[in-house]
């Protein structure tokens, strides 16, 4: 019998994936009838969602491809530094 | 990537260096943002790795996806910038938070509440942004590749050079350490 403990700490490391079906099985069927475990694999959900709205709106400048073409085309091979 | 555009890449070939920045280059940005760079210091970082990715490319020789490779280097890069220790301790304080939160039979000692009483989405991006940059290097990294990248263990485990099982704990500490950071901001407060 899984435990909460046991549950919560197989999402969390992302491990579940790698394991058996029959333990998959195990964990679908313990989330079905525990709300406390549903509601903390929701948190962990809406951390991912919250982590990517707040990456979303981080954008270079418009010419930020331009730039670092025209760097990287002055460079040279064993060089280690860009020539602006 | 096929040995004619690695010619033309080494060749400093304009088309085929603004393909490859054109492909690449923002995701490294926002990756870069996202690993808790400022936007000056992720260009100049973006920029070094997309020189460091030209100088080893007879390392490269298309033996792995150009979105992996660059990733690792811009992983490396992101490190030596924060000068973070690219190892985790095996005993943390975070995993006596999580420990905590259950009884002596695995049960949940301090019940997680669901997202209609934690803070909404749009709350929670305003929220989580200090939180992300109370994480160590590594934890903010796998959790950038493993939850805002969407990729897999085995992919992170290839970037980072970290094995998929430690892959799994360090997600798990910065997600117990981004819970608790949230929770003391009033984010799924037990009641």
């Amino acid at each position: 019998m899984m435990t909460c403990k046991d549950v919560s700490t197989l999402i969390s490391t992302g491990h579940l994936e790698e394991r058996s079906l029959g333990r998959r099985l195990a964990v679908r069927f313990h989330l079905a009838m525990c709300r406390h475990c549903r509601a903390f694999k929701r948190q962990l959900d809406l951390l991912a969602r919250a982590a990517r709205a707040s990456v979303a709106s981080s954008e270079p400048a418009a010419d930020f491809e331009d730039r670092l073409t025209d760097r990287l085309s002055g460079t040279r091979t064993g060089s280690g530094e860009p020539r602006s | 990537m096929d040995e004619p555009a690695l010619i033309l890449l080494r060749a400093r070939d304009p088309d085929a260096l603004r393909s490859v920045v054109t492909e690449h280059g923002r995701r490294l940005y926002r990756a870069a943002r996202g690993m808790g760079l400022s936007s000056t210091v992720a260009e100049d970082v973006v920029q070094d790795v997309f020189v460091t990715f030209l100088e080893t490319l007879d390392r490269f020789e298309g033996r792995a996806q150009v979105g992996t490779w660059l990733f690792g280097i811009l992983h490396h890069k992101a490190l030596e910038r924060r000068r973070s220790s690219a190892r985790d301790d095996l005993n943390e304080p975070v995993d006596t938070v999580f420990e905590a939160q259950f009884d002596e039979r695995g049960h949940w000692a301090r019940r997680p509440l669901g997202p209609d009483r934690a803070f909404d989405a749009r709350e929670s991006a305003a929220a989580i942004a200090g939180c992300l940059d109370a994480l160590t290097g590594q934890r903010r990294d796998v959790f950038h590749f493993r939850q805002v990248e969407e990729l897999s263990a085995a992919e992170v485990s290839k970037i980072t050079g970290l094995s998929v099982t430690h892959i799994g704990v360090v997600l798990h500490r910065a997600r117990t350490a981004l819970r608790a950071c949230l929770e003391a901001k009033g984010w799924g407060r037990s009641r």
